[in-house]
């Protein structure tokens, strides 16, 4: 299917489902008009003891649907009559609309949350589907925000959704999370945890925070109760927690280390669970009591395949130097709006690695002629991705030996100028050229560089390089028919 | 994370969870005790060249479920932990943060 006549499959899906919404909307409006129009009772009713206008009248706090809707959980001692009144009067901010905001989302939601809040400046992707459950095929390349809400508002009609199509930014933060009373931080990068944490602090909102790669997950409330700062009262924010953003490159996101949908849906579900806790008890509100003692904040922990998947930490309440929620902290509203807090900065930056020299480099192309006139005939291809990747598809020939196992594997087993190293074919000759092929084209040249230092070029004998650009080259400049992960 | 075994006498085990498990390729390590928590990072850079910088700048330190502050030579806090020792049959656990989502 070529890609337009894709994306008109895809808007006439869109179109009916949007259309089946419409409908819904219009029942549901008729359905309450009719309410309103119910012939009053006339005097001939009366007269036969019929209802009178007084006990028609629906006289108790939730709307009649409601307490059908709701009533599985009202039920619960948990939540109670009271707690349903406190989750309808709030007002929640989901930041993030992905693998963990939509299941977030969507038991908010379902709990009946008075209004939902979705930041997201993303839009939705095929890659995403398997994890961000609110999301569809018909709306791929719609916003998240959009979608997510979309699919909310068919499960709950009843709530107030509001909708912000661009991401959480020290400018728009303030205006944006100042008018809800928990935030859930459903993000993916250590730039908008610091930030979303940083205003939670500044604003007093509770803080249910979670994350998840491959099949690990962490959850943690913070600034739980919140509290000014300085203030010995207050839970701990995620500054306190995590002093140190991790060195810029070794930040993984979940397109480059995987991630399980359920693995991440458990987390977002959490969180769900988690501020429906925080809400039904009345944190946020005025005349909120508190905990009464002190709480013992605590972080779960979770590895889907470890005997023990799930841990809880105890941690410790606010860190006394803490950047931003100590009495000695400087962090300010207008200090954070200005800019004058560079959280990309402040989290590092990857720029793409470039240490071979250009005669070190061969295009995706250039290899294939290579390969194709046998000049190089028995050189080595050396493919250095995980070996899930190789797995996946490879380069005929290549051998793999995985970026993280490069180190262990590459310390030679004799000592001098002729190092040998264990993954090394015994019968390849001294000079036979060595090319490094990664995904993309950075860890190639890490390896290549390595091998060089290692002496394995002979002083310039042997020819050690990468292909640039690595296999996402190969795919678009020389073998389209082939999948890339 | 596989089945980790008890460690044996006189030694504890240290728990990598995220980045760290990928760092090490492992689930654990084991290491002599008693050892007091402000030598535990490098007792670990001599199994793992580069994770002090790479990971454990960074990351939680837990021993047996409890947080623990890591005294590092530069930093302020380094008062009351520092007295913190690790004994054999302790768990210890690296808790990188993790932030995709």
């Amino acid at each position: 299917m070529d890609p337009i006549t894709g994306k008109i499959e895809r808007l006439k899906a869109q179109i009916s489902e949007t259309e089946v919404e419409l409908q819904q909307l219009k029942a549901q409006l008729a359905r309450l008009e009719a309410l309103l129009s119910l012939p009053s009772p006339s005097s001939e009713a009366q007269a036969n003891d019929q209802p009178t206008e007084s006990s028609r009248k629906w006289t108790w706090p939730l709307e009649e649907e409601e307490y059908t809707r709701y009533g599985r959980q009202l039920i619960l001692p948990s939540v109670g009559i009271r707690g349903q009144l406190r989750l309808k009067s709030a007002a929640i901010l989901v930041v993030g609309a992905g693998g963990l905001g939509c299941p977030a989302a969507a038991y908010l939601a379902g709990a009946g949350v008075g209004t939902l809040g979705v930041v997201d400046g993303d839009t939705v992707e095929l890659s995403n589907l398997h994890r961000q459950i609110a999301h569809n095929t018909a709306r791929v390349g719609i916003k998240k925000a959009d979608s997510l809400i979309q699919y909310c508002r068919g499960l709950n009609p009843e709530v107030r959704y509001v909708g912000y199509g661009e991401h959480l930014t020290p400018q728009n933060a303030q205006d944006v999370v100042s008018a809800y009373d928990v935030v859930l931080d459903c993000t993916d990068h250590p730039t908008s945890r610091y930030l979303i944490s940083d205003i939670c602090v500044l604003l007093g909102k509770p803080l249910v925070s979670a994350s998840a790669l491959r099949t690990d997950g962490q959850l943690i409330v913070l600034n739980n109760p919140p509290a000014t700062q300085g203030s010995a009262d207050g839970g701990p924010c995620y500054r306190c927690v995590f002093p140190k953003p991790p060195p810029a490159d070794s930040v993984v996101s979940c397109g480059e280390g995987g991630i399980l949908g359920p693995v991440v849906g458990v987390m977002g579900v959490l969180q769900a669970l988690e501020s429906i806790k925080l809400l039904a008890a009345g944190t946020g509100k005025e005349n909120y009591q508190g905990p009464g003692e002190p709480l013992t904040p605590s972080l779960l922990l979770f590895s889907a395949y470890s005997p023990t998947p799930f841990r809880s930490i105890k941690m410790r309440g606010r860190r006394s130097n803490c950047f931003a929620c100590s009495a000695s902290s400087m962090l300010t509203l207008k200090e954070l709006k200005t800019g004058s807090l560079d959280y990309v900065q402040f989290c590092g930056v990857t720029t793409p690695i470039n240490i071979l020299q250009p005669g070190e480099r061969v295009s995706a192309t250039d290899y294939k002629s290579i390969l194709a006139s046998g000049i190089n005939r028995g050189s080595l291809l050396l493919d250095v991705r995980e070996k899930e990747h190789f797995d996946i598809a490879k380069i005929p020939g290549a051998i793999n030996i995985p970026f993280s196992t490069f180190q262990t594997k590459s310390r030679s087993t004799s000592n001098g100028y002729s190092a040998h190293l264990e993954w090394l074919p015994e019968d390849v000759s001294s000079d036979t050229p060595i090319y490094v092929v990664c995904r993309v084209g950075n860890d190639s040249q890490l390896v290549a560089k390595k091998l060089k230092d290692l002496g394995l070029d002979r002083h310039g004998e042997r020819f050690i390089g990468d292909i640039k650009g690595g296999m996402k080259a190969w795919k678009l400049e020389v073998n389209q028919t082939m999948p890339f992960t | 994370m596989g089945v980790i075994p008890k460690p044996p006498q006189g030694q504890f085990n240290v728990l990598y969870f995220a980045s760290a498990n990928s760092f090490t390729s492992k689930d654990y390590d084991t290491l002599p005790a008693p050892l007091p928590i402000g030598k535990l990072f490098d007792e670990l850079e001599k199994k793992h060249s580069g994770i002090k910088d790479k990971i454990l700048s960074s990351c939680l330190v837990t021993v047996n479920l409890n947080y623990v502050d890591v005294p590092n030579g530069d930093s302020e806090d380094a008062s009351s932990e520092s007295s913190v020792v690790i004994h054999a049959g302790d768990e210890v656990a690296i808790i990188p943060p993790v932030s995709s989502g």
